[in-house]
């Protein structure tokens, strides 16, 4: 009797250490299946920043109605993650380096090099009218170890923006062409709580902070980041006077400029009527006329950026899509490329939300370029240099040299020994990566 | 008949099993990160434009955090930051709690309110920071402009020194809340009679903070100072929304140096290196933690014995 209560109690408490071990195994595998990214063939995930940085439609509002008919016409759902802007890149590093498929479509801007052997080349696919319409710098900043690896779909380079109203108030009617015409407009402005240039120079790093403005002045003074062997070659005469001439800018330069992080902290200045010059993405011109968020409505115009010894230049915001190496479908992710830069969405994506397109056909229309004027401009802009200078080590590169540029601003170090310092650390930089 | 030694064998054993689902779940969060980490900075990640591969590199991660300046300067600013933070924190929560523990602050609205900073998610405490220290439109510059304290805005996160010490602030501010109740808790645990037997015997305020306030809370305040510094030393929220470590990389602490190499730079052996620093820093702390807790449980333990 004892015995078969004791062989009924182990039985019942192995039957328990089963089930519980059972019931965890089972919890485990649904929660770690719940955080696989779904690839049913039927839902093309797409990564892409929040608006207002350029978002496709469905994170953007326009073309909303075009994109429900898209998904129905081709039997898609479309799953956006979008978050903001800077976090995009550690996403992206993140999902790459599980080697796990989670998006079909990337948003890319300068990282392209970096992610190369995730991504795969399908621009021999797109339709040849299509790539007709498109400027050849829609693939060249795309292009990697000889495959073009993504298309750019709005043309954003950086233009001059200026306050027509407070240029006229010194008896300026156009914007400055040259860097001394530059400063000396600068230095007229500045006074009474208004400054003449303002930028974002709190963030060290390319794209969106100050290293990728120092390239256009680069570019300007006929400097180049490397040479044709990929070696630094910024040491020199071009590159100390391109950050002299940001030195020299930063006392007619709104002070809170070495504070501001984001593009949006320098535009608010600007729309505030406090500054009355800067270099900014072509998206501007629309948020600087809108009545809700700008007190310069009507008064703004755009420029090609002031030329330096060697003429004006600038750098290309390489805005593009990129396909996956590991979508399971990488056909619907073409087509929904397509879809993107169809000239009917690219038309709607000028007119609601300010961010040019990149079709030429588009950007020639009479109503786009009523609407956005500053697109002349982009292109006129664009026969000249700009080049982001994307490598695979882009942020490493443009974060040592942000952060000297940074010292020379603020005053704790010359232009010169700035310039000495960032080449000294890309050298080694460039070295590491062999 | 089952020996008592059986018993406890068969109770040990059977609590082994209950509590196997929680140890399993905290090797696979806590203790497989710690140990791939590890593992990590003793390899070179090559993962830009090449896909991702490791390569043995021995101790060269860490040699490289003996070489760079920028390390030996973030270790030195998350020092310093950690133990400005602690000291202010444990003052001004002891402020509080003291305050709270007065019978004219007994209402549960004050505490409500003083949870407010704490309960706040961590970014949009760092975005409203960042809207109080604008250098045109900031609340703070205009504060001290209609004071008459200040004649022209002032950059706070625009000069290295000052825009860490600006972080600071606002750490400070979204930390005091909840080491207030954590003391607050302690003081509440001080006999009242105490008190009046002290202040029978002669004692002013004073000499009744320092011979029974403080030896009463004394085992909450080396909780207290421990949480604090873990939390001070893994700051990062705050830097990534308010400066991205600038100006001038003066705002780079440790754990935001490791997230810059690793998921910016793309360096992910060495910014492992510079995480198991800050993992060792903080153990240590945790150690401390560990064996005040240790000190209390067996304080009360001893306490409520007859």
């Amino acid at each position: 009797m004892n015995s078969n209560r004791l062989i009924n109690r182990i039985a019942r408490r192995h039957f328990l250490k089963l089930a519980g071990a059972g019931a965890a195994s089972v919890a485990l595998a649904n929660f770690l299946a719940s955080c696989a990214p779904k690839s049913d063939g039927g839902t093309l995930n797409v990564l892409v920043p929040a608006a207002p940085d350029p978002a496709p439609p469905g994170v953007g509002q326009f073309s909303l109605d075009a994109f429900e008919q898209w998904k129905k016409a081709n039997g898609f759902e479309v799953a956006y993650e979008a978050p903001p802007w800077p976090q995009l890149h550690d996403k992206m590093a993140a999902n790459f380096a599980s080697g796990q498929y989670v998006h079909d479509i990337i948003y890319m801007s300068g990282w392209v090099p970096e992610f190369a052997d995730y991504l795969i080349d399908f621009t021999d696919e797109l339709p040849a009218d299509l790539v007709a319409d498109l400027p050849p710098s829609s693939f060249s900043t795309l292009a990697w170890g000889g495959k073009r690896l993504g298309v750019i779909f709005t043309l954003s380079l950086l233009t001059m923006f200026y306050n027509k109203e407070m240029l006229d108030g010194i008896g300026v009617k156009e914007a400055p062409k040259t860097w001394d015409e530059l400063k000396a407009v600068a230095k007229e402005l500045t006074g009474g709580g208004k400054y003449g240039w303002v930028l974002n120079y709190g963030a060290p790093e390319g794209i969106g902070g100050v290293a990728s403005y120092w390239m256009c002045f680069l570019q300007q003074a006929g400097g180049k980041l490397y040479d044709d062997k990929g070696q630094p070659s910024f040491n020199n005469a071009a590159g100390v006077d391109s950050l002299q001439c940001m030195v020299d800018l930063m006392e007619f330069t709104d002070p809170g400029s070495l504070s501001y992080v984001g593009i949006n902290d320098a535009t608010n200045v600007f729309a505030a009527g406090q500054a009355a010059m800067m270099m900014n993405w072509p998206f501007m011109w629309k948020p600087a006329n809108d009545p809700a968020t700008s007190k310069v409505v009507g008064k703004v115009n755009a420029a090609v950026l002031p030329a330096g010894p060697a003429g004006t230049a600038s750098i290309d915001g390489t805005d593009a899509y990129t396909i996956t190496s590991l979508s399971p479908n990488p056909e619907g992710a073409r087509k929904l490329i397509e879809f993107y830069l169809d000239a009917e969405v690219q038309k709607r994506q000028v007119l609601d939300t300010g961010w040019l397109p990149i079709r030429l056909s588009v950007l020639n229309d009479p109503e786009v370029q009523a609407a956005a004027p500053n697109a002349a401009v982009v292109l006129e802009q664009a026969k000249n240099p700009y080049d982001s200078y994307v490598t695979p080590d882009y942020n490493a590169v443009t974060t040592a040299i942000g952060v000297e540029i940074q010292k020379a601003l603020a005053g704790s170090q010359s232009a010169a020994d700035a310039i000495k310092n960032a080449s000294d650390q890309v050298i080694e930089i460039v070295k590491k990566r062999g | 008949m089952q020996t008592t030694n059986e018993y406890n064998r068969k109770r040990y054993r059977l609590g082994f099993w209950f509590i196997a689902p929680a140890v399993i779940v905290l090797l696979i969060v806590l203790a497989y990160p710690i140990f791939a980490s590890l593992v990590l900075s003793f390899l070179r990640v090559r993962f830009a434009g090449q896909g991702l591969s490791f390569e043995f590199n021995g101790l060269n991660n860490y040699a490289d955090l003996i070489r760079k300046d920028l390390f030996r300067e973030a270790l030195f600013r998350s020092v310093y930051f950690t133990m400005i933070e602690v000291v202010s924190v444990m003052l001004l929560a002891l402020l509080v709690a003291t305050m709270l523990n007065h019978p004219l602050g007994r209402s549960a609205f004050y505490r409500v309110v003083l949870l407010v900073p704490w309960a706040l998610a961590p970014v949009a405490n760092a975005v409203l920071w960042k809207w109080i220290y604008n250098a045109n439109y900031g609340i703070l510059n205009q504060a001290l402009l209609g004071l008459g304290v200040i004649d022209e805005n002032i950059i706070w996160l625009g000069k290295p020194w000052l825009a860490l010490n600006m972080i600071l602030i606002a750490d400070i501010w979204k930390a005091v809340p909840f080491i207030s109740l954590l003391m607050l808790a302690g003081l509440q645990n001080i006999p009242a009679y105490l008190y009046k037997a002290a202040w029978l015997d002669g004692a002013n305020v004073w000499q009744q903070f320092v011979h029974i306030t403080l030896p009463g809370i004394k085992t909450t305040l080396v909780i207290s100072i421990v949480l604090q510094s873990i939390w001070a030393l893994k700051v990062f929220d705050l830097i990534y929304v308010l400066t991205k470590g600038s100006p001038a990389d003066s705002t780079v602490l440790l754990n935001y140096l490791s997230w810059r190499e690793t998921f910016s730079n793309l360096d992910i052996g060495y910014g492992a290196a510079i995480a198991n620093v800050l993992f060792a820093l903080m153990l240590m702390l945790a150690l401390v933690y560990i064996r005040a807790l240790r000190q209390r449980q067996t304080q009360t333990w001893r306490g409520s014995k007859p």
